[in-house]
């Protein structure tokens, strides 16, 4: 398996052809108390680079862009009655699995987006 | 504070009505709804609850209120009065016009006056408030391009200090929006709005003054970079309170405007509504205004007509009519001379302000600001941890109603003050002690503000649960 | 004229000198010279006490009329003194939207009560803040309900003409089309509407009663939507909720309507009380304030505007409607009114119309005019008579009655409410007979 970071910092873990993803532990200590997650649809096709799911904050709502190109073969359905599940866990709590097409450009791995964020 | 349905008392009765003087008539009972649950209490309970409510609500008649480009002016008694005669208050909505003629009259003269003071050729009343009136603008903008056989048209430039609402509403016309950055002096910024017109450009949307509480100089040119591109120019009235009588939308090159009598014209809020949002246009969009409009006929009677290419209706009949009656004896009071002394006063008084706390908190200095000014606590925040959000807790606690939070994006950490023309100097030298005294406090004390409110009804609620775990009725 | 100014002449002297400027037009430094207005033509300021009888004259120009027969979607009822003093209380007047939680707890609360009470009456799970009229509640509902390819809006041609030309309004420019299906006898044609909705339909919209007062077969029609995965919106006059079947009741997903009949004059047709309630589901699509019930940091009780990252300040272009304001004091009046009537009270009230309508039906069939409609009707209904509609209207002029709405030579469509009494009812009907 492989962990990879998006500069807007989603991150990916690609395991085959499958991948899963999710938001960085930095991305949502800076969002602040998620209370929704708008989450995509199984069977969606995402693109990387675009834009797949929106998160809320009390007083904002942030795109979150595909770190991969695929269709989505599994949602988190969890997160839906409980988004502050990402607060307490982003790198446990994925968003969706997608079956993989492409990865995006400029993918950095845990110690180049450590450096990323500094 | 409990509930009103959590004092209900089976059996308890308030207001009554004439017996009934025929047959009751029943329904079928397959018709029949289950139990109803409504609220059962005495007229005493109910007078004490509401009571206790009002206390536990601050308005313009409570204290300063300088949120800014809301225009918390002073609301006239005089206004509540005319729209509480019976004369206005008991007319049904569909009568045929000989029965209605008093009405016409208040909405022809309305209308006339608002046309005088934008510089607008035609005018509806109908839409209910600013974003319905945003709306209502757009739809004629939609509309003209439309029957020019112009469908190229399809963005409106918005710049990046706009409200919220301007590119909701260019949505909900249909259009895409694109947005145009500001330049250094915070104003549009000349270069890139030439780099962003073209001939898919259907208008630009602006406030002038702008957000920032600034007058945008280059007007005449940006609104002519717009006119050359074929595109038409929108003007969102939510600042006119610091131009009137001065200078006119119509006058600056804008081609449709709206206006929020609630916040310019004084009719109050309410607690967020009913507001009103008349539209003013020029010629070229006159034929495309929703619903219909007053004309004063050759005999001296008022008749509707319905413009010839109207986008439709968007109010069930006249927009909020007894909103309207308020800002006509408004006007009717203030005159023409009073009009622009509102502004120019209200334009005094923020610039007073600004003065008296533009050396501890950065604004934009070396030009006089309109009716509002913008304050960062960036600087502020990053010495002493204190935020905008605690300075505007902490006036809470000063018995004042803070200002606009967080609002333009474009300045980190903004308040947006706007006093209004109708307050005392006494008040504005208060809400600049208190304001140089909070900003000492950040420095000597931060954790009491970053606590702030101390002596409110309640302290800071928690947003999170209640948008998580939504608990919408009682 | 009175201008509301405070400062006197000396005292803007002393803050125009703090500016460092020395007269008013010197802030304007900004404006160029040319754009600058020379002279605003409007007239000279009034006295209040001269604004005040102008108005009065204005408003005594308006045909007096003691006794209202008309709805067909403003609707007189009486409005208990209790409502209209408490409701003008000057800090509800004078506020903004309850953006600061910790100082406008009363506000807040009001449209907590408000909420609470629509859902009560519609029986549905939520209700935000409230919107500009039933018109645009009946517009944004059908807005929520746009999905992929589901475009469609049916309707049948029993719905008030004035909200279906709202919904084309507001429709217009976002990818929806509306059918209009004929009615039958003044009813839905439920055979027409099961051939008319297909996978396209977003949603079937249906008014209770309907313009011409009919009582709907509501659940049979929300089953037709549902049958193609449409939804249901159903446009109810929230004083017959005080008995008919609720909209959860009959299927709805969105329930919408104008609550003027709850405490509000008719004011020539504003501001009136546009009330959205939904099911858990569509939470996140209903557009406009909603207000929670939350804690603060002590554990007190505590109300707020919620769910906010939905609306147009925060979502811009992507928010679902523009809407920012509600007609949140008209929801206080009518959250007041129905504290004030109570369950029994609305009961009785609600009762009263339908009854003094049924005996107007009756008292007018017996003087020769017909119900167009053989369906069981609320407190409206329409009447074919042999006399022109305009002159019946012209002989109840004379006795300051506001007779029936004229849809067509022959055709009225009265209204009747508690405000109504037995004797007007009457009068009519002579004058009917006599026509």
């Amino acid at each position: 398996m492989k962990l990879m970071y998006a500069k807007t910092h989603e991150w990916v873990a690609i395991d085959g052809n499958k991948a899963k993803i999710g938001i960085s532990d930095h991305a949502q200590h800076e969002l602040g108390d998620l209370v929704f997650i708008n989450l995509p649809a199984e069977g969606d096709s995402i693109v990387a680079g675009e834009s797949f799911c929106d998160v809320e904050s009390v007083k904002a709502v942030s795109d979150l862009y595909a770190p991969v190109s695929g269709r989505i073969v599994a949602v988190n359905t969890e997160l839906e009655s409980a988004p502050e599940l990402i607060n307490s866990d982003a790198m446990g709590a994925w968003i969706c699995e997608v079956e993989l097409e492409s990865e995006g450009d400029d993918l950095m791995d845990e110690a180049a987006y450590a450096e990323f964020i500094k | 504070m409990k509930l009103i349905t959590e004092k209900s008392i089976a059996g308890q009765r308030c207001a009554t009505i004439r017996p009934l003087e025929v047959k009751t008539e029943t329904l079928e009972k397959s018709f029949l709804r289950s139990e109803l649950k409504l609220p059962e209490v005495s007229e005493v309970t109910l007078a004490r609850h509401y009571t206790e409510l009002s206390r536990r609500a601050f308005g313009v008649d409570t204290g300063f209120y300088p949120l800014g480009s809301c225009t918390m002016k002073y609301n006239p008694k005089i206004n509540e009065e005319v729209a509480g005669l019976e004369g206005f208050t008991h007319v049904h909505p569909l009568c045929e016009e000989e029965d209605v003629q008093g009405c016409m009259q208040a909405m022809y003269e309305l209308t006339e006056r608002l046309k005088a003071i934008t510089g607008m050729d035609a005018l509806t009343l109908e839409p209910a408030a600013g974003a319905h009136g945003e709306y209502v603008g757009l739809m004629l903008i939609a509309a003209y391009h439309k029957k020019r056989k112009d469908s190229k048209r399809t963005k409106i430039i918005v710049p990046d200090s706009a409200h919220g609402t301007n590119p909701a509403s260019a949505v909900m016309a249909g259009f895409e929006v694109v947005n145009v950055p500001s330049d250094e002096n915070q104003g549009v910024d000349i270069e890139a709005l030439k780099k962003v017109v073209g001939d898919d450009t259907a208008a630009l949307m602006l406030t002038n003054p702008t957000t920032l509480g600034l007058f945008e100089k280059n007007i005449k040119e940006i609104t002519e970079i717009v006119h050359n591109a074929g595109g038409l120019v929108y003007y969102d009235g939510a600042n006119l309170n610091a131009i009137m009588g001065v200078v006119r939308p119509g006058d600056m090159g804008f081609d449709v405007v709206h206006l929020n009598l609630h916040k310019t014209f004084s009719t109050p809020h309410g607690g967020g509504g009913p507001g009103s949002g008349p539209v003013g246009c020029k010629a070229i969009l006159k034929d495309f205004l929703p619903g219909v409009v007053v004309e004063l006929d050759k005999k001296g009677e008022y008749v509707f007509a319905k413009p010839s290419h109207t986008i439709g209706k968007v109010m069930p009949f006249f927009g909020n009519f007894g909103v309207c009656l308020k800002a006509l004896a408004y006007i009717k009071t203030l005159g023409a001379e009073g009009i622009k002394e509102a502004s120019q006063n209200a334009v005094l008084n923020a610039n007073y302000i600004k003065k008296g706390i533009e050396d501890l908190y950065p604004t934009q200095t070396g030009r006089f600001c309109m009716h509002e000014f913008v304050i960062s606590c960036d600087k502020l925040k990053a010495e002493t941890g204190v935020a905008a959000m605690d300075i505007a807790k902490s006036m809470i606690d000063n018995g004042m109603h803070p200002p606009t939070m967080y609002f333009p994006l474009i300045v980190h950490e903004a308040l947006m003050i706007e006093p209004t023309e109708t307050e005392s100097k006494e008040t504005l030298d208060e809400a600049i002690a208190v304001l140089r005294k909070l900003h000492k406090e950040a420095y000597e004390n931060p954790e009491q503000l970053k606590s702030a409110p101390h002596h409110a009804q309640i302290f800071r609620p928690d947003e999170v649960m209640a948008a998580r775990k939504p608990v919408l009725k009682g | 004229m009175a201008n509301y100014l405070t400062n006197t002449d000396s005292q803007v002297k002393e803050m125009l000198s703090a500016v460092g400027v020395s007269s008013l037009d010197e802030l304007y430094a900004d404006i160029p010279a040319d754009l600058k207005l020379k002279k605003l033509e409007i007239e000279k300021g009034l006295s209040q006490q001269e604004t005040l009888d102008e108005m009065k004259a204005m408003a005594n120009k308006n045909t007096d009329y003691k006794v209202i027969m008309r709805g067909a979607g403003a609707y007189d009822h009486y409005i208990p003194s209790v409502v209209k003093y408490l409701s003008s209380r000057s800090e509800f007047l004078t506020a903004y939207t309850p953006y600061q939680a910790e100082m406008s707890q009363g506000i807040l609360q009001s449209i907590f009560e408000y909420q609470t009470m629509i859902c009560a009456l519609t029986g549905m799970d939520v209700s935000n803040a409230s919107v500009y009229s039933g018109a645009t509640a009946a517009a944004e509902g059908v807005l929520m309900t746009k999905a992929g390819a589901k475009t469609e809006i049916i309707v049948s041609d029993n719905v008030n003409p004035r909200n279906l030309e709202v919904i084309k309004t507001y429709i217009s420019q976002r990818g929806m089309t509306v059918t209009v299906i004929p009615s039958k006898n003044g009813e839905t044609d439920l055979n027409a509407l099961t051939a008319a909705v297909s996978e396209k339909t977003a949603c079937v919209y249906t008014e209770q009663p309907n313009y011409y007062g009919i009582i709907e077969p509501a659940t049979y029609i929300g089953e037709i939507a549902h049958s193609k995965g449409g939804k249901f919106i159903m446009n109810c006059n929230p004083m017959t909720l005080a008995l008919l079947k609720t909209p959860k009741e009959c299927g709805a997903d969105i329930a919408v309507g104008d609550a003027q009949p709850f405490g509000l004059s008719m004011s020539f047709g504003g501001p009136f009380l546009g009330y959205m309630a939904a099911n858990d589901k569509e939470v996140r699509k209903l557009p406009g304030r909603i207000v929670g019930e939350t804690v603060d940091k002590e554990g007190n009780r505590a109300f707020v505007l919620t769910l906010q990252a939905r609306e147009q300040h925060i979502r811009r272009e992507k928010a679902l409607s523009n809407i920012c304001s509600n007609q949140a004091h008209c929801a206080l009046v009518a959250g007041m009114y129905l504290s004030a009537m109570g369950t029994e009270g609305l009961k009785e009230v609600a009762t009263t119309c339908l009854s003094l309508a049924h005996y107007a039906a009756e008292e007018f069939k017996k003087a020769g005019a017909e119900l167009k409609y053989s369906g069981d009707f609320f407190h409206e209904f329409v009447t074919v008579t042999k006399a022109k509609a305009s002159k019946i209207n012209e002989k109840l002029k004379k006795e300051g009655i506001l007779g029936g709405l004229e849809l067509d030579k022959n055709e009225m469509l009265w209204c009747f409410t508690e405000t109504v009494t037995k004797a007007d009812i009457d009068k009519v009907a002579d004058i009917i007979r006599r026509a």
